[in-house]
C-alpha cells in the first residue's frame, strides 16, 4: 500500500511537472544557416506571470576593448555591473532615450551597478575606443532567454498561448523583431527552427581589422 | 619657422604637465615604426630636380635604404583630452629628424545624439581615406595616391578644427566639421611647378623640398628660393577648411571638404610667395562582402601666384585627380590591393615660359602581408604613364613610363 502511494506521488509529480513547465526550444539560424549568437527571445502569455528578478547584478564586461556580452537580456528593474578586464581604461556611456548615462572605467575598479527601470533597447558605446558597442536589452515580458553560440535557445514554460519576440540587432527587419504565435500544452510541444536574415553591414563591436597595425588603438 | 617651434613646444609642455598630474592616467605610449624598402625603377628621376612621378631613379636604379623611422608619444590627460606627438627621420629629408604631428584632441563623452570634438595643433586635414595607421602610414600600399601624396608633402593645419556631429542610435554619423589655420601659403607649388608625384613620404614641420632645376624658376621669378618650404606663413591671414563626414561604422564613409588658404599671391617674404590654392576634395569608402574594400577619392582644385599677367596671374592652374583602390583580405594578415590613379594639371596663364599642364595615370598592386601583428611585409609595383609638358624644358619626350618596384619591411610597436 505505501509502495502504490509512493508510485502514485511519483506519476502525480512527473503530471505536474509537465502541465506547470513545457520545455519550448528552438535555434536561431541565418538563411545561410549560421548560428546567430546572443539573439534575445522573450515570451508573453495570455496569463500575466511577474517575472523573477535576479537580485544579483548582471555583467558585462570590457574584454580585449570589446562588450562582453556583445548582447545583454535583463528583465526592467534588474541591474547591470560594468567591470574592465583590460588594463586600459574605459569610458562608456549611453544615449539611448530610455536610458542614458556614463561611466568611467578604471582598470581594476568595479563602479556600482546601473539599475535599468524602462523596458528598450540599450546602445552602449565607449568614448575612447569608437568601435566598441554593446546592447542592453531590456524586457517587460515574463520570460526571455538568448541564443548559444549554437543559435540554440529553451525556455520552461507554463502551458499557455504566447507571443514569441525573437530580437537582434543586426536583424533585417523593422525594430529588428520577428514576432510569431505559439500555443504551447502537453500535446503540442515546440521545438521552433528560426531562420533570419542578417542586414548586409553591421557593427561587430570588435577591433577594426585593418588598423591592426595601429598599436594607438 | 619660429612659431612652429613654439607651437610645438607648448603643445609637448601642456601634454607633460598634464600627465604628471593625472595620477589615474598612467598611459603615456610611445609607438614607433620602422621602414625598411629595397627598391627598383627605370625612372630617370632626379629627385626633385625634374618632372619625374617617383622620388627614386637616375644613377640609382636600386636602393636598399632605412625609409622611414617614426616615434609617436600619446598621452591621455583626462577623460576628454588626449595629446599625441610624432617626430619622424624619413630617408633624404630636409632635417634627419622632425616633428610630423602634434595634436591635441579634446572629445568629451555625451549621453545626447549631439557631440562636440576639437582638434589643436599641427595636424593632417581630413582627406586621405587610405592613411589610418601609425604615423600616416597605410594598410594597403606603401605607395600613396597622387591626391595623398600631394597632402602628404603640401598640406598640413597648423591651427584648430572643431567638429559638431549626430550619431543616430544604430551608430551610423554625420559630422561637420571646419578650421582655421596659418602656415600652408605656399601649398600648391610643387603641383604648379613640379606636377603631381607619387610617394609616401609626408613633410615635417619644418621641411622644404627642391623645385626642379629645369624649369628655370628663378629666371621668371627672381623672388622665389629654389626651395619651397611647406608650412610657412606669407601674409599673415588665416585660411579655412570645412566639410562634412556620414559614416556608417564598419560599412561606409563619405567625405567632403572644401579648402582655402586665402593666401595673398602677390605677397613674398623669404624667398616664399603666397599662393592661393582653393580645392573640393571628396571620398568614398565601403566595405563590400567577401572582405572587400572599395576607396574612391577626388579632388579638383585651382592654385595662383603672383600677380596679374594679361588675365590670370602669373601662375594660374587648375588641378584634378581621383583614385580607385580595391582591396581584399585574403586571409588573416594577408592583404591584396590593387589601385588606379587619374590625375593631371590645366595651366591657364599665358606664361610661356612655364608650360605646366599634366595628364597621368598610374597603377599600384600591392601584396602585404602582416606577421605576429608587429612585422610587415609587402610586395608593390607602380607604374606610371604621365604627359607633363615642362619636359619639353628638358628636351625629352613629355611622354614618359615610369615602373617602381618595392619590397618593405614595416615593422609596428
Amino acid at each position: 500500500m505505501q509502495n502504490q502511494n509512493k508510485l502514485f506521488f511519483l506519476v502525480l509529480l512527473v503530471f505536474s511537472v509537465n502541465v506547470s513547465a513545457l520545455t519550448l526550444s528552438g535555434t536561431v539560424t541565418t538563411t545561410e544557416g549560421e548560428p546567430v549568437f546572443e539573439a534575445v527571445i522573450t515570451a508573453v502569455g495570455t496569463v500575466k506571470n511577474k517575472p523573477v528578478l535576479s537580485k544579483a547584478p548582471r555583467k558585462m564586461d570590457q574584454r580585449h576593448r570589446e562588450f562582453v556580452s556583445h548582447i545583454l537580456a535583463i528583465h526592467v528593474g534588474e541591474s547591470v555591473v560594468f567591470p574592465n578586464s583590460d588594463n586600459i581604461q574605459h569610458h562608456i556611456y549611453s544615449f539611448s532615450p530610455t536610458n542614458s548615462f556614463e561611466i568611467q572605467l578604471y582598470k581594476d575598479i568595479v563602479p556600482k551597478p546601473i539599475v535599468f527601470d524602462k523596458s528598450g533597447v540599450v546602445v552602449l558605446g565607449c568614448n575612447i575606443h569608437d568601435w566598441m558597442v554593446g546592447y542592453v536589452y531590456v524586457t517587460d515580458a515574463p520570460y526571455f532567454t538568448q541564443t548559444d553560440a549554437k543559435g540554440a535557445w529553451s525556455l520552461n514554460l507554463p502551458a499557455d498561448d504566447y507571443t514569441l519576440t525573437l530580437w537582434y540587432p543586426h536583424l533585417d527587419s523593422t525594430n529588428n523583431v520577428q514576432v510569431q504565435q505559439i500555443k504551447l500544452n502537453t500535446e503540442n510541444p515546440a521545438s521552433i527552427e528560426q531562420k533570419v536574415t542578417l542586414k548586409t553591414t553591421a557593427r561587430t563591436g570588435k577591433p577594426p581589422a585593418e588598423d591592426s597595425q595601429n598599436p594607438l588603438y | 619657422m619660429k612659431k612652429e617651434i613654439q607651437l610645438v613646444g607648448l603643445i609637448s609642455a601642456m601634454l607633460f604637465a598634464n600627465t604628471l598630474r593625472a595620477d589615474d592616467f598612467h598611459n603615456i605610449q610611445l609607438h614607433g615604426e620602422a621602414d625598411f624598402r629595397y627598391l627598383h625603377t627605370d625612372s630617370d628621376s632626379q629627385n626633385n630636380t625634374d618632372f619625374s612621378k617617383f622620388w627614386e631613379g637616375g644613377a640609382n636604379r636600386d636602393l636598399f635604404r632605412v625609409n622611414e623611422a617614426a616615434l609617436t608619444l600619446q598621452g591621455r590627460i583626462n577623460w576628454s583630452w588626449t595629446g599625441s606627438i610624432t617626430a619622424k627621420y624619413g630617408y633624404d629629408a630636409k632635417n634627419p629628424v622632425d616633428i610630423s604631428e602634434a595634436v591635441l584632441l579634446f572629445k568629451p563623452v555625451s549621453t545626447s545624439p549631439w557631440r562636440v570634438n576639437a582638434r589643436l595643433g599641427s595636424f593632417f586635414a581630413p582627406i586621405s581615406l587610405e592613411n589610418t595607421g601609425i604615423a600616416w602610414t597605410s594598410p594597403y600600399t606603401l605607395t600613396s595616391s597622387a591626391i595623398n601624396s600631394w597632402v602628404g608633402e603640401e598640406l598640413k593645419t597648423f591651427g584648430g578644427e572643431a567638429t559638431v556631429a549626430y550619431h543616430f542610435e544604430n551608430g551610423d554619423h554625420a559630422d561637420f566639421f571646419g578650421a582655421g589655420f596659418g602656415n600652408n601659403d605656399t601649398a600648391g607649388t610643387l603641383l604648379a611647378f613640379r606636377g603631381w608625384r607619387l610617394h609616401d613620404y609626408e613633410a615635417t614641420i619644418l621641411d622644404g623640398f627642391k623645385l626642379p632645376n629645369q624649369a628655370h624658376i628663378q629666371s621668371i621669378f627672381t623672388k622665389q628660393a629654389l626651395t619651397t618650404q611647406p608650412f610657412v606663413e606669407v601674409d599673415g591671414r588665416a585660411g579655412y577648411y570645412t566639410g562634412f563626414n556620414l559614416e556608417r561604422p564598419d560599412g561606409l564613409k563619405f567625405r567632403a571638404l572644401y579648402y582655402d588658404n586665402m593666401a595673398n599671391p602677390t605677397i613674398v617674404e623669404n624667398g616664399q610667395y603666397g599662393w592661393h590654392t582653393r580645392f573640393g576634395s571628396a571620398g568614398l569608402k565601403i566595405v563590400l562582402p567577401f572582405e572587400l574594400t572599395f576607396i574612391e577619392q577626388s579632388m579638383l582644385g585651382n592654385t595662383q601666384m603672383g600677380g596679374l599677367v594679361g588675365k590670370h596671374a602669373a601662375v594660374d592652374v587648375n588641378f584634378w585627380a581621383h583614385s580607385f583602390l580595391l582591396s581584399k583580405k585574403i586571409i588573416d594578415g594577408h592583404r591584396f590591393s590593387v589601385r588606379y590613379d587619374i590625375f593631371g594639371t590645366h595651366k591657364n596663364d599665358e606664361l610661356v615660359q612655364n608650360p605646366n599642364a599634366e595628364n597621368s595615370s598610374a597603377w599600384t598592386v600591392n601584396y602585404n602581408w602582416m606577421l605576429l601583428k608587429h612585422h610587415q611585409l609587402n610586395f608593390e609595383v607602380t607604374t606610371t604613364t604621365s604627359n607633363v609638358t615642362m619636359r619639353s624644358l628638358q628636351n625629352i619626350n613629355p611622354t614618359q613610363n615610369e615602373t617602381l618596384w618595392q619590397m618593405g619591411y614595416r615593422v609596428f610597436f
